[in-house]
């Protein structure tokens, strides 16, 4: 009894001063205006933020602790930085200035350190009559500046550049026509995954569609390519479309790039178990289960409709699936069984916004 | 300019650029296709294997996933720069596609 009191006494004092269990929560956005913190295991949500910024596209990269969602928004022009806490907008860059208009196509990530936010941006001046197509650049933000913030580097970059994501070393890791690696403090940028000019002679040139910033589960930079298989150099007999995937370790800065199965079914996105990366997911109109091992395909399940965007829990047991519609889908990563949905309250399609996976407590 | 009438809205910023004092900008741009577009993907027309069962299912779950990023430039309104209230009333694709409209050029911003 004794015992039960002191805990009713704990209960009442407030919880603030014991560790706050660890759990997993879903981070999303949804129109018309809403960010989602969701308790993944729960499937109830947990904070749901009004936004006062047009969210499209939605793409999202957290801060390392996991306390600000940074959304590149204001129709791929703006970066806003939203405290998960309070809903607060602590951080905004809108890039667009006078005549220029600056576009970011998915390009978005925060260092490891959380004291920078970088973008690649693709500028054009609108004249009376026509654009002109300016260099596209990276930039350099302090994320301590507030709103309104003006980068306080930039360097040219590579054209054609989507999503990116950042090492503990310091390197930002970027897609584009290759995965390249590049030293935010000097601009210096080297090739660090040949996607283009990749050394692969029966090989046609890879496909990569990457849209979505998601590894951060598995602490990797990843994405899949397809490509079309030769019997031999002179490229005239088709041998199969393959499946493969790229990654970039964020931890030690390693990169593979390997074939794994067969092109039979589309996959948007995919992420890897992170106690087993030999465990790959894939998702678009199937959710498939792979092993990159024995290059085998462990199983397969079809979804009530397309899912986009791809996430995993911290425990690698559960597989959600996002992205498109207002529904996220809980699935048993064992099994590939739908055990569980969670409905967005806005009733708003999530289109092509990013689903994050963090993990909070101890 | 006094006996030419603009007759698109091509046109009239030529006419606005002479008012301006900014011809020198101005250039014929008989080649080039001005678009929205970030990619220049075909389409929901077909899909990877030559047929149309691996895209998207129902169309519905693709709709603001591609004219969000402009990515079919062709079929759905331009929602990053000319028409971005498209659709300002319609959250869920799925269930709201009835009031998605037809759009013109006279209801562009730019």
């Amino acid at each position: 009894m004794r015992n039960l009191i002191a805990a009713t006494a704990a209960v009442c004092l407030g919880l603030s001063a014991l560790p706050a269990l660890a759990k997993d929560l879903i981070v999303t956005v949804a129109k018309p205006d809403r960010l989602y913190v969701i308790d993944a295991k729960a499937r109830t949500v947990e904070t749901d933020c009004k936004l006062d910024f047009n969210l499209i596209p939605g793409v999202i990269a957290m801060s390392p602790d996991n306390r600000i969602a940074y959304i590149l928004a204001g129709r791929w022009e703006n970066v806003y930085g939203v405290d998960l806490e309070t809903c607060e907008t602590v951080f905004s860059a809108h890039q667009s200035d006078g005549d220029i208009r600056r576009k970011t196509i998915a390009s978005l990530a925060v260092s490891k350190d959380g004291k920078e936010v970088y973008t690649v941006r693709n500028p054009v001046r609108i004249l009376a009559d026509r654009y002109e197509v300016l260099e596209p650049e990276l930039a350099v933000y302090d994320t301590s500046a507030g709103l309104k913030a003006e980068p306080v580097r930039t360097f040219p970059a590579p054209r054609r550049m989507t999503v990116m994501a950042t090492g503990r070393n310091g390197m930002l890791y970027a897609a584009g026509h290759e995965i390249y690696a590049i030293d935010p403090k000097t601009g210096e940028t080297t090739i660090k995954i040949a996607n283009k000019s990749w050394d692969r002679p029966t090989y046609s040139g890879p496909d990569v569609l990457a849209f979505w910033p998601i590894g951060t589960q598995a602490d990797e930079f990843m994405l899949l390519y397809s490509a079309a298989v030769f019997t031999d150099e002179s490229q005239s007999e088709l041998a199969d479309f393959i499946w493969g995937y790229e990654s970039v370790d964020l931890t030690t800065g390693e990169s593979e790039i390997e074939d794994f199965a067969s092109f039979e079914v589309i996959m948007f996105s995919a992420i890897r178990d992170p106690n087993d990366k030999s465990k790959l997911y894939g998702v678009y109109t199937q959710l498939s289960k792979h092993d990159l091992e024995t290059k085998e395909l462990v199983k397969r399940v079809d979804l009530p409709h397309t899912y986009y965007c791809i996430n995993i829990s911290s425990d690698g047991k559960e597989i959600y699936v996002g992205g498109t519609n207002d529904d996220i889908g809980v699935y048993d990563a064992e099994t590939l069984e739908r055990i569980g949905e969670i409905l967005l309250p806005s009733g708003g399609d999530m289109a092509a916004g990013t689903m994050h996976v963090i993990s909070t407590g101890s | 300019m006094r006996h030419l009438k603009p007759l698109n809205q091509k046109a009239d910023k030529v006419v606005k650029a002479v008012e301006t004092d900014n011809m020198d900008e101005v250039r014929a741009m008989q080649t080039v296709v001005a678009g929205c577009a970030s990619t220049l993907d075909p389409g929901w027309e077909v899909d990877p294997f030559g047929g149309v069962a691996a895209l998207c299912q129902p169309m519905e779950a693709d709709l603001y996933g591609c004219s969000d990023p402009c990515w079919w430039p062709a079929q759905v309104p331009d929602t990053i720069n000319s028409y971005k209230d498209w659709n300002a009333d319609a959250d869920n694709a799925g269930k709201d596609w009835r009031s998605l409209g037809t759009v013109f050029p006279s209801d562009s911003e730019t």
